[in-house]
Formats: structure tokens, C-alpha cells, sequence
């Protein structure tokens, strides 16, 4: 069976799915200043609007739900990415009782937003997955995989992420957060921006007339430092060329790469180096859009997902935001969007412990 | 969907606070990175080798991670002290399969499952569906490392701290014999990972293939 992107819904600090992808084609950053997280200083964070990390995933899932085909969830796995899980609830409690008497473990791990969700909707079961900035990512692997099988016919994939003190300094302890919005691929970049977001896509084994095809996926393991990329790129190679070999498609047939970067200095150049080597005769696009949403961590694999699908759609490619300098001169990175034929694009996702996760999105034939 | 699994290798491992005995200078001779490891990770890698897998694809399930980790850099965050790099690069979920892939340089998929009480039960799930897609041999291992300090203030799950379970995999065709995974853990587990536990524990009975629902 084929795996068909047939609805999906986001909110991120760009606002819902339409308003990203204004943002996104008009190269216009939603990162705002923040010092409430890292108090010496004002980094670039991208906060979502709403109150509630809880109500916006209800929220999201619903109007997937509303979009859909489906009455209901009941016949439906849910299948959770997230990097965090109920981690600023537990520092909430922590931060003001200065002890563990108030948190509750069940709403600790990263378990406490399926199990919220299946109270709310009911689905046929449920699965999370945390594998840090690629934890959505594999989320949708794992669906394609397992509507390839016949295991299910449909699957709402959700990647949820939301700010926490924990990430934000852990960031700030490796010295990679931007002190404004992010700035991919560029000689000057600072660093990246932690930001947070709710992504959602129902994957189904039949398709209709707005389908997406879910055409390829790859993974591997850099096997070579927890946090940075391996510099001679085999990792981010790797994921790339399985997630080509599953598509059936060659470098060449890539229409847009809607890439990982993060605008940190390691990530942008081992990425570009990755799709220097893979990519170089071909006239692929590149961007990160990442520019306008911030890294929304483990949320950053679905969010940039229903963006590939949207490239597909409106049948343009997006330019790179924040770009003044561009470092590496070998890929095709684009200071404007542009309308063009866009018949498939892959997405690149990596994480801490080396862990890459490449998709690849087509057209329906 | 059902598929019949072969169970290659098994082997478990529980302490009610810290476990002895790792072998860590064994299995780790790089003084480096053997100091660098998380709990999770010295008792995964220990679980692998008593199953003899070093490399291939790889199913890791915890429900509350690196809690260890968590917990320090909070502290840290609470009493305003610079955190270090090192704890936070160990607090994400997916360290400890991680640290495997570093040992053994493995480049194959890792993927970790945090699914609360069901963690270790949505991982053979996993682990079985990256059997039968691959055809090959899958890794699929669970821990929890829950010995912080002030533990007794939110642990009413486990008499166990330190726990973890690994079983080396692979889809067979053929269902003869095969069998419905039975209750037949230790009291005092942690939920998370009664599934896998009750797996290594049907094979030491001798009971080797078993039926797992995608």
C-alpha cells in the first residue's frame, strides 16, 4: 500500500498553515527577542500564540480531524514525535516547590501527550516516539512503513514540541543560540533559534484529489559525536540516498530540499556539504525555514513535512530568509521564491547522537 | 496485523538502587567515552552484549529517559548554575542507544519509543515492523534509571531504581509453535517494562517464538 499525505494542520510562531507559508514565501522571520528563558541575555525564540501547549495540540488535531474524511479517530494510530513530552510542567512545579512532591510522572515523560490526546479523541492506539530533533521525523517513517505493510489504514502523525527552560539553556550551554533570527547557510550565522510547535498529518492508505504522496523514507546513525555532525557529512549522506533508493527516484528527479538547517555553524556546513556531494549536477532547491519558525525541535520533522507538501501544491519553491552571504557557492540556495515545477521534494531531520531522518514527498501520479 | 517472531537472545537485568556490576570496563575500554555514559546507557550496553548484538538496527524504549540528567540540569537551572554541555547532551531520550552507536560504530536506524506504562510493549511492536520491513535482525531494548536523589518524593511505581530488558529479534513465516506473550513478570517492575520482561522470561523457558500485533 502507498502512503498518502491527505490532511494536516499546524500552529508554530508563524501562526497556522497559511500564515507559515506567507511567512515562508515572503522570506518574513516570526522569531521575536526573549530574555525570559536565558536571563543574561536576549536570544531569538520562536513562541507560539495560545496560553496552552495542551489546548493547541487538542486544537490542531481537531481541525485535522474536521478537514478529514474520518468521523472520528477510532480507526485511527496516533503516532507522537516530541523532544520533550511534559518537561515544563515538571520544571513549573519544580521552579516553585523546589522538590518533586507535586509532579506527577505520568505527565513527566514524553507519554503525557498521547495519553491526553486519547482521552480527547479515542484512537485505535497509540505510539510515541523521542528520538530528539528527529523525533516527528521518524514518526513519519515509522507510518509510511507501516501503511507500506497493510498494519494500518490511517495514521495522524503529530509533532509537539513546547519552550522549556531545559532546552532553551541546554542550547545556550552548547554556545549555539542566535541573539536574533536565525540566518541558514550565511557566512555570519550565529546560531540557531529553540522554538516550539504542534504539527499534524494524516496519513491514509487511499488517496483523493489533494493527496501527497509519502514516496520515501531513510535513516541512519552518524556513529561518531553525541552532538556534532559527522564532518565528512556519510551520516547526512546516508539518510538521503535510502530515502532516494525507497522513492525509486535519482538525485536528479529532487525538485526542493527543504533542509535541516538549523543555522548553527556545524549543522549548515556538514548539511551543505551533504547536499553539495549528493546534489552538485542537479539544479535542486534549497532552503531551511527554520529562518521563519525557529528550530521547533522534535516537532521540526512534521512541521517542515506539511511545508514540503504545501512547495508541492503552490508549486513553489521558497527562498532562503535571513541569507546575506551564502557559504557554500556549490548549492542551490534561492534569495527569491520562485514558481516552478515541483514534482518532489525531500526533507532532511537530524538530531543529537547523530540520528539522520530524510523523507521524501511527491506528487500523486 | 500479527507476525510470528523468533527471540535469538534475551537477557534482563534489575536492582532496587544502583546495579553492581556492568562490566563497564570490559565493554567500554575507551576511558573517555566510558566516562561520559548515562546510567541507561552502561545498562543497555550491558544488556547487548550479554545478547551478543553490536550492530544493526536498533528499538530503545524508556518511559521517563534520562532522568538523571533532567534532573541535575533543573537543579542547576533553579539555582542558577551555568549547565554543562556534557548533561545536556545526555538528557535526551534517544543517549543511551546512542552511546551503542558510538561503541560499536553502528551507522544503522536507531529509534526510541517513550510511550509511558506501554513503552516496552510499543517497542517490540516497532522493533517487529523494522523486522519484517528489513528482513533483518532487530535490537529491541528498554531501561529506566530512576535513582535520583529525593526519588521517594514521586516514585510509588517500582521497588526497582535501576531496570532494563533487551531481546534480539527476527520475523519468521512460519507460526507453529508460536505463542501469545504471557504474564509471567517479577513483581515490583516497572510498568514500562513488563512487556519485554515477560518476553526474556518466556525465553528462558524455552519459549523462543512468540506473536506480536503491529
Amino acid at each position: 500500500m502507498k502512503a498518502f499525505i491527505n490532511y494536516y494542520e499546524s500552529l508554530s510562531c508563524a501562526g497556522n498553515t497559511d500564515a507559515l507559508m506567507d511567512a515562508v514565501y515572503s522570506g518574513k522571520s516570526a522569531i521575536s527577542l526573549d530574555n525570559s528563558y536565558i536571563k543574561e541575555r536576549f536570544v531569538g525564540i520562536g513562541k507560539m500564540k495560545g496560553d496552552d501547549f495542551f489546548h493547541s495540540l487538542e486544537d490542531v488535531v481537531t481541525q485535522v480531524l474536521k478537514k478529514s474524511n474520518l468521523e472520528n479517530y477510532h480507526n485511527t494510530l496516533l503516532i507522537v514525535g516530541s523532544s520533550v513530552g511534559g518537561m515544563q510542567e515538571s520544571e513549573k512545579h519544580y521552579f516553585q516547590d523546589k522538590n518533586y512532591k507535586n509532579i506527577d510522572p505520568a505527565k513527566h515523560g514524553i507519554g503525557v501527550i498521547q495519553e491526553y490526546l486519547q482521552k480527547q479523541f479515542h484512537f485505535l492506539d497509540t505510539r510515541s516516539l523521542s528520538t530528539a530533533c528527529t523525533s516527528s521525523a521518524n514518526a513519519l517513517l515509522l507510518a509510511k512503513r507501516m501503511i507500506n505493510v497493510g498494519a494500518y489504514q490511517n495514521i495522524l502523525v503529530l509533532g509537539a514540541d513546547a519552550l522549556c527552560y531545559t532546552t532553551a539553556c541546554g542550547f545556550s550551554s552548547l554556545g549555539i543560540l542566535s541573539s536574533k533570527a536565525c540566518k541558514p547557510f550565511d557566512k555570519n550565522r550565529e546560531g540557531m533559534n529553540v522554538a516550539e510547535a504542534v504539527a499534524s498529518l494524516l496519513i491514509q492508505d487511499t488517496k483523493n484529489e489533494n493527496s501527497i504522496e509519502l514516496i520515501g523514507v531513510g535513516a541512519s546513525s552518524d556513529a561518531y559525536h553525541m552532538t556534532n555532525p559527522d564532518p565528512e557529512a556519510k551520516g547526512a549522506i546516508a539518510s538521503m540516498k535510502k530515502a532516494l533508493e525507497d522513492a525509486g527516484l535519482k538525485p536528479n528527479d529532487i525538485d526542493y530540499i527543504n533542509a535541516h538547517g538549523t543555522g548553527t555553524i556545524a549543522n549548515d556546513a556538514v548539511e551543505a556539504l551533504a547536499i553539495e556531494t549528493l546534489f552538485h549536477a542537479t539544479d535542486a532547491g534549497v532552503s531551511s525555514t527554520k529562518a521563519i519558525t525557529g528550530h521547533t525541535l522534535g516537532a521540526a520533522g512534521a512541521l517542515e513535512a506539511i511545508i514540503s507538501c504545501e512547495v508541492i501544491k503552490h508549486q513553489k519553491i521558497p527562498l532562503q530568509a535571513g541569507l546575506e552571504n551564502q557559504e557554500n557557492q556549490n548549492i542551490n540556495i534561492l534569495k527569491k521564491s520562485v514558481q516552478k515545477n515541483v514534482r518532489y521534494v525531500l526533507s532532511n531531520s537530524f538530531a543529537f547522537g547523530g540520528n539522520n531522518t530524510s523523507l521524501v514527498f511527491g506528487t500523486v501520479l | 496485523m500479527r507476525v510470528t517472531v523468533n527471540i535469538i537472545s534475551a537477557a534482563k537485568v534489575y536492582a532496587t538502587k544502583n546495579i553492581e556490576d556492568l562490566e563497564e570496563k570490559r565493554i567500554v575500554p575507551n576511558m573517555l567515552l566510558r566516562r561520559r555514559l548515562t546510567r541507561n546507557a552502561k545498562i543497555m550496553l550491558y544488556l547487548c552484549d550479554k545478547c551478543g548484538f553490536s550492530g544493526g538496527k536498533v528499538v530503545y524504549a524508556s518511559a521517563f529517559g534520562e532522568l538523571q540528567s533532567t534532573a541535575a540540569i533543573t537543579d542547576d537551572i533553579l539555582k542558577n548554575i551555568p549547565i554543562s554541555p556534557t548533561l545536556f547532551q545526555n538528557s535526551v531520550y534517544n543517549s543511551a542507544p546512542s552511546y551503542f552507536s558510538l561503541l560499536y560504530g553502528d551507522k544503522d536506524e536507531i529509534i526510541t519509543i517513550s510511550s509511558g506504562n506501554k513503552s516496552s510493549s510499543d517497542a517490540l511492536k516497532i522493533a517487529a515492523l523494522q523486522a519484517l520491513v528489513s528482513g533483518e535482525r532487530v535490537l529491541c531494548v528498554a531501561t529506566e534509571c530512576l535513582d535520583i536523589d529525593k526519588i521517594e518524593e514521586v516514585n510509588s511505581c517500582t521497588k526497582y531504581l535501576e531496570s532494563g530488558a533487551a531481546i534480539v529479534l527476527e520475523v519468521t513465516k512460519e507460526s507453529k509453535g508460536a505463542k501469545e506473550i504471557q504474564n509471567i513478570k517479577e513483581d515490583g517492575i516497572l510498568r514500562s517494562l513488563h512487556e519485554i520482561i515477560n518476553v526474556v522470561n518466556m525465553s528462558a523457558m524455552g519459549d523462543k517464538k512468540i506473536f506480536i500485533d503491529l
